[in-house]
């Protein structure tokens, strides 16, 4: 990646569409298994969630520079987040395939099946990695000290808020091809709560970061103008959000749809949050220069070759 | 080169704002030092024009990896490839280790570290001889960042950035040996670290 030779605030380059997908996909499969686990939806929702964590996993992967060394990502898991998330998104992978087997009749034979303690913990394993899973892209992110949009404690708690609604988005997209029967109702009505919660956290994360100055306020700043103001716009808010809102709650017998515009404002969100990553300009950028002195005659007789330089 | 009173090195670098005329030698230095692949620039010099007409002027900011103390760069590294050498303060890069995952990269609040993308040449696949023998020592998909010219230093000689300066506005040396004219000039003269208020203590100071 090639930088300019300016001074000037700049946003991160390096982290974009795959990234953004990645953080998707992973934030849908978790919030999607705490669904299934706290409204008992079907199991092939569980399925789905695994798959979606898979093909997160598998985005990434597509993402490094070297794929076949991602086994090393575990090695440092005292101080990185990315290191944390590797073990959250392997421990859900195995917790959530062996509480689904303990409920499979095909896994009859296994001796930790439904209801068993050896069940009880997959279950509750599971559950607590899908949460980290939804929390920890954000703690990747507010771990970044140069890019204040990102170094804020309020990122974790809105990419689980996403992706609760994200995952709500998908049981909603479902549900004109599988009757979820009385559970609908409420998945609808959690849908529209968190995205009225979303919104609220949208913006107050938005005025906090602008109120803040600097960096942070150039990335509210991007997100306000230009291409990735229509995406955040158009994108996050109003297709993402606004939309899909109207029609819950007026429009009951196109949820499908809402459910994909629900989809389409969680990928643009991780999006706009990534692209809107600005750094904290260079030293000198915004600095009071006329405190630097001016270049003295001594140095001035010494560039000119009047006097030897400095040994 | 090496420590007068016994302490480790810890490396480090005084760039004299008022002696750089902004020649970019130094970039240049770097890329044939390093051999670094199109795009990366290891070591750079920014430019900002201040005042107004006629009084309008330009300042050179010289840029490159700080080798901070408390580097940001390190602990969001989830191989270990990243890493500070504990006995000269040295923060280095394992390519064998590296998977391009790029969290360094972002980590870095002071942009100075890169990811090569491919293996091309400034003219296409087609490497000029000086290319095709330095592109050897880099991985593309892995990060790279200035090393103080490490090789250099083991050499008991200057980075070459430091070594071409026309107008000696780099100091190199031990910021650990008092005796050092690294040191003397960071205790003589007024300077600052690069956001030293993001409590990364870089071992680069520039002097005002």
């Amino acid at each position: 990646m090639a930088y300019g030779f300016n001074m000037e605030m700049r946003n991160q380059q390096e982290w974009s569409w795959l990234v953004a997908m990645d953080l998707c996909l992973g934030g849908l499969g978790g919030g999607l298994f705490l669904l299934y686990q706290v409204f008992d939806l079907p199991r092939f929702i569980a399925l789905l969630s695994l798959g979606l964590v898979v093909l997160g996993g598998v985005v990434l992967l597509s993402e490094l520079g070297h794929p076949l060394r991602a086994w090393r990502a575990v090695f440092r898991l005292r101080t990185s987040w990315i290191s944390r998330g590797v073990l959250f998104v392997s421990l859900f992978l195995v917790a959530a395939s062996l509480y689904l087997a303990s409920a499979s009749a095909a896994f009859s034979w296994i001796p930790w099946t439904e209801g068993t303690p050896g069940a009880r913990v997959a279950w509750f394993v599971a559950g607590l990695c899908a949460v980290l899973i939804t929390v920890y892209p954000g703690l990747v992110l507010s771990a970044s000290a140069g890019i204040p949009f990102w170094n804020t404690r309020l990122l974790p708690l809105l990419f689980l808020t996403h992706s609760a609604m994200g995952a709500s988005g998908i049981v909603l997209l479902i549900s004109p091809v599988h009757a979820f029967g009385q559970v609908l109702p409420q998945i609808e009505s959690l849908a529209a709560i968190l995205i009225v919660v979303n919104f609220i956290f949208v913006g107050v994360y938005l005025v906090n970061m602008n109120h803040s100055g600097g960096a942070a306020r150039e990335s509210v700043r991007l997100l306000n103008r230009d291409s990735l103001g229509r995406t955040f716009r158009i994108g996050v808010i109003l297709v993402g959000m606004i939309l899909p809102l109207f029609i819950v709650l007026w429009l009951p017998s196109a949820t499908g749809l809402a459910g994909a515009f629900i989809l389409i404002g969680a990928l643009l969100f991780r999006y706009c949050v990534l692209k809107a990553g600005v750094y904290v300009p260079s030293a000198l950028v915004g600095a009071d220069t006329s405190k630097l002195k001016p270049i003295s005659v001594d140095l001035l007789r010494e560039f000119a070759g009047i006097t030897t330089p400095r040994p | 080169m090496g420590s007068g009173n016994g302490k480790t090195p810890r490396w480090g670098m005084a760039i004299d704002l008022q002696r750089c005329t902004g020649c970019q030698s130094c970039t240049l230095a770097c890329k044939l030092e390093n051999g670094t692949p199109p795009g990366v620039f290891w070591m750079r010099v920014l430019e900002k024009e201040e005042g107004v007409f006629p009084l309008a002027y330009k300042m050179f900011f010289p840029l490159r990896c700080n080798h901070c103390s408390d580097p940001p760069c390190v602990p969001v590294c989830p191989t270990g490839a990243s890493y500070k050498r504990e006995n000269d303060n040295l923060v280095l890069i394992d390519q064998d280790r590296c998977i391009g995952c790029r969290a360094c990269v972002v980590a870095c609040p002071y942009q100075v570290r890169f990811v090569a993308e491919g293996s091309e040449g400034y003219y296409g696949e087609q490497k000029t001889p000086y290319e095709s023998v330095s592109y050897r020592k880099w991985q593309p998909g892995t990060a790279q960042k200035c090393t103080f010219c490490v090789h250099r230093i083991e050499q008991d000689l200057d980075p070459a950035c430091v070594q071409t300066c026309p107008t000696k506005a780099l100091v190199f040396g031990d910021l650990n040996d008092p005796q050092s004219e690294i040191a003397k000039l960071v205790r003589e003269k007024s300077h600052f670290q690069p956001r030293a208020e993001l409590g990364t203590d870089p071992s680069l100071f520039y002097l005002t």
